[in-house]
């Protein structure tokens, strides 16, 4: 009965959502830009990571006294569905952060409203030029742009290398296999794993930019069909293969700890490791990931923020949004994250070095982020994503050559492109 | 006349309260059943993204999902095998379990409500145990359980292989305390001089069970097969937590994708509510062909 339950609930929110929007997309009435205005944003995150974006909002409200913010928090679980819900009986908050193309999708209904008119291109010198163009709608519509970034990185066991006899992290694809390889000899059992994307896209997605591909051509049309693509995808499966990486995804702190020489995982992972593994304090450290025959290139990813075009203070909203890249702004929420330890690393390049990493692990991802990637902020994508990631799945399994999975993937994506 | 005028109000005396109380019901119940249904059975007529207003497309997302989407025929395929087994293992566990503890003694009872405990369990919460207990490497306790006995640790979650097991696994181990409570109050409702008299006329332990326990728990049998099949049929956290985590939903290569699941794909992460919609139709026909089968074998069998 329990399972009955879950359902009807999906159910009941799709109907209740959908009589809703019935109602049609009129525009909402602006209040006045001079009255008091209680704005709210929910934040897709932890409780936390809400109250370092409150830091931002009080800061505003003090010299914006008409304007209070309120930052509640969204778990990412269900975060898409209310959002979803939200914009589509145009109800509910005025700004909006979740997953980086999100606001795009959102946005493409009518559900956002595009930035631009209200002065967010100056901010474009400020961000990571790959993350904003992620956040950039294909015609050029601003819908939401980052709010921060989480990007990825090789940690490893020192204590493990050194035994093996290699004197530091393997910084090119030969590299790492030949690391693999001696790490195999000295007893490692598991010497590589990848935490964030194992099997999905965004594992792929490092190693395809890596070769010098990329999932779209500039203008959007899909490019997994190339011998860069091809190259990517047969060293990925090789790694899966032939060099023992883990098919299921082990958390990086659990996989470190159980005797795996080398993970790839995201950036929050550098917070909790000495929390969570004491036993781990000073035999880890993290590395920018092995380069590929192209270049260093790693996935940048983080949510992006926008305002909804049903909210009654619009105006009000966007200046805020503009204001969460000045470096006030920045400073608090970064100092409230600290204090938190909380993983931020804010949408702004230059000070990335005062994210609330150790300064070592700070260095490394600013350096990462220079030459960081972003998912395309193509349409279609993120309906393709999913199925793209099945095509993979079967090459890595040996259910299908690399070729053909490509070319599958590709197809999918311009079924979807429509 | 005046008796006709007076007939309403005196039924209104009479009955009028009882109204007023169903009332707020009523009202609960048309906004929130009656109302999402008729809207839902709408919806799935209509092309609709959540955001801009339904397009009217008649009967094209069942044609297409009927006959194009292979995906779809892949989640049907995998429920029918899973709800099949599920069903098929859980009742007859649920009905042994029944038969070994029904007494009234405290070791049964202690027994009882060990294997209904799921039962009253938050399934998330069960499900993010299993999600534990099938971790990978050499942490989760299957794996732990596999080296003891000098076995390589199994990847469980991301072999494709051993998702539709895994998955009826989890619904046998939840289900059966469920099935085994319904069981063993139909057992008490058999009368003991049925057996007494079987035993006279010379039946075994074996020809008891199968001519008399068996056809008289036929109501409680067909009950916790129909109830079974609409939770099976509608599987969704066991998909969703457990090996979501792995890969997006469905698991590795789809091998765990079943109905709802897809449903909840299609309708909350590609914006096809229309779509969604019909699929929960098509849903709602199988589960009620299905019943209908299966209550009329009930019958018929009663009729024998």
């Amino acid at each position: 009965m329990r399972r009955t339950t879950a359902a009807t609930c999906a159910a009941l929110i799709a109907a209740l959502g959908a009589g809703c929007a019935t109602s049609g997309t009129s525009e909402t009435k602006q209040a006045d830009a001079g009255a008091p205005a209680a704005i709210t944003w929910w934040s897709t995150g932890g409780d936390d990571e809400s109250a370092a974006f409150q830091k931002a909002a009080d800061l505003y409200s003090k010299t914006h006294p008409n304007v209070t913010i309120k930052v509640q928090t969204l778990a990412w679980d269900d975060a898409y569905a209310k959002l979803l819900a939200a914009s589509t009986s145009r109800s509910g908050p005025d700004i909006i952060s979740g997953g980086m193309t999100w606001t795009i999708q959102f946005g493409l209904r009518g559900g956002m409203v595009d930035l631009r008119k209200y002065g967010v291109e100056q901010l474009r010198a400020q961000a990571q030029p790959a993350q904003w163009k992620s956040a950039v709608s294909p015609d050029g519509t601003i819908y939401g742009i980052p709010l921060d970034m989480s990007t990825e990185a090789l940690y490893y066991r020192t204590d493990l290398l050194d035994k093996a006899g290699i004197k530091e992290p393997p910084k090119t694809w030969e590299e790492l296999t030949a690391d693999i390889g001696k790490l195999k000899k000295s007893g490692v059992k598991t010497p590589f794993g990848i935490d964030w994307g194992n099997l999905d896209w965004i594992g792929y997605f490092n190693f395809l930019y890596q070769a010098g591909g990329t999932f779209y051509t500039p203008d959007c049309k899909p490019s997994l069909n190339t011998p860069q693509a091809e190259r990517a995808l047969s060293y990925w499966i090789d790694l899966h293969r032939r060099h023992g990486a883990p098919t299921d995804t082990v958390a990086t702190p659990d996989a470190l700890g159980t005797g795996t020489a080398m993970v790839y995982g995201g950036n929050w992972n550098a917070l909790g490791i000495d929390t969570s593994k004491p036993e781990l304090k000073g035999k880890w450290a993290i590395a920018p990931l092995p380069a590929g025959p192209a270049a260093p290139t790693t996935f940048i990813g983080g949510r992006a923020v926008g305002v909804t075009s049903y909210s009654e203070h619009i105006q009000q909203a966007a200046d805020f949004v503009k204001f969460l890249y000045t470096d006030e702004a920045v400073d608090a929420v970064a100092a409230e994250s600290k204090a938190r330890n909380i993983a931020y690393i804010p949408p702004r390049p230059d000070k990335v070095a005062d994210s609330p990493f150790t300064p070592e692990h700070s260095a490394v991802f600013a350096e990462i982020i220079k030459t960081g990637a972003a998912a395309p902020g193509c349409p279609g994508w993120d309906e393709s994503a999913s199925d793209v990631a099945k095509q993979f799945q079967a090459a890595i399994l040996g259910k299908a050559d690399v070729k053909t999975a490509l070319a599958e993937a590709a197809k999918v994506m311009e079924r979807n492109a429509g | 006349m005046a008796i006709h005028a007076a007939a309403p109000r005196r039924r209104w005396r009479r009955y009028g309260t009882s109204y007023l109380m169903l009332l707020p019901f009523l009202g609960l119940f048309a906004g929130f059943l009656v109302w999402p249904l008729a809207n839902s059975l709408y919806l799935s007529f209509t092309k609709f993204d959540g955001v801009n207003a339904p397009e009217f497309e008649g009967l094209d997302n069942f044609r297409h999902l009927l006959f194009d989407d292979d995906r779809f025929r892949h989640a049907l395929g995998n429920t029918f095998l899973y709800v099949v087994a599920s069903i098929g293992i859980g009742t007859l566990l649920s009905l042994g379990l029944a038969l070994a503890f029904s007494g009234s003694s405290w070791p049964h009872r202690i027994m009882r409500t060990i294997f209904f405990l799921p039962s009253v369990t938050s399934s998330i919460a069960l499900m993010l145990l299993w999600k534990w207990i099938f971790a990978p490497g050499d942490f989760g306790l299957a794996n732990t359980v596999v080296t003891w006995f000098g076995g390589r640790a199994v990847e469980w979650l991301a072999t494709p292989g051993l998702t539709i097991p895994i998955l009826v696994l989890m619904s046998v181990w939840g289900g059966m305390g469920y099935g085994m409570v319904l069981y063993v109050a139909g057992l008490n409702t058999i009368p003991q001089e049925y057996y007494e008299a079987a035993r006279i006329d010379g039946a075994g332990t074996w020809q008891q069970f199968r001519r008399v326990t068996l056809p008289l728990l036929r109501p409680v049998t067909t009950y916790v097969v129909v109830t079974g099949l609409i939770g099976a049929f509608q599987v969704f956290e066991a998909v969703y937590i457990v090996f979501r985590g792995t890969n997006n939903i469905g698991g590795v290569l789809d091998s765990g994708l079943m109905i709802v699941p897809y449903l909840y794909d299609q309708g909350f992460t590609h914006f096809k509510l229309g779509y969604a919609s019909a699929i929960a139709w098509v849903l709602f026909l199988i589960i009620f062909a299905l019943s209908m089968v299966n209550l009329r074998i009930g019958r018929a069998l009663k009729e024998l």
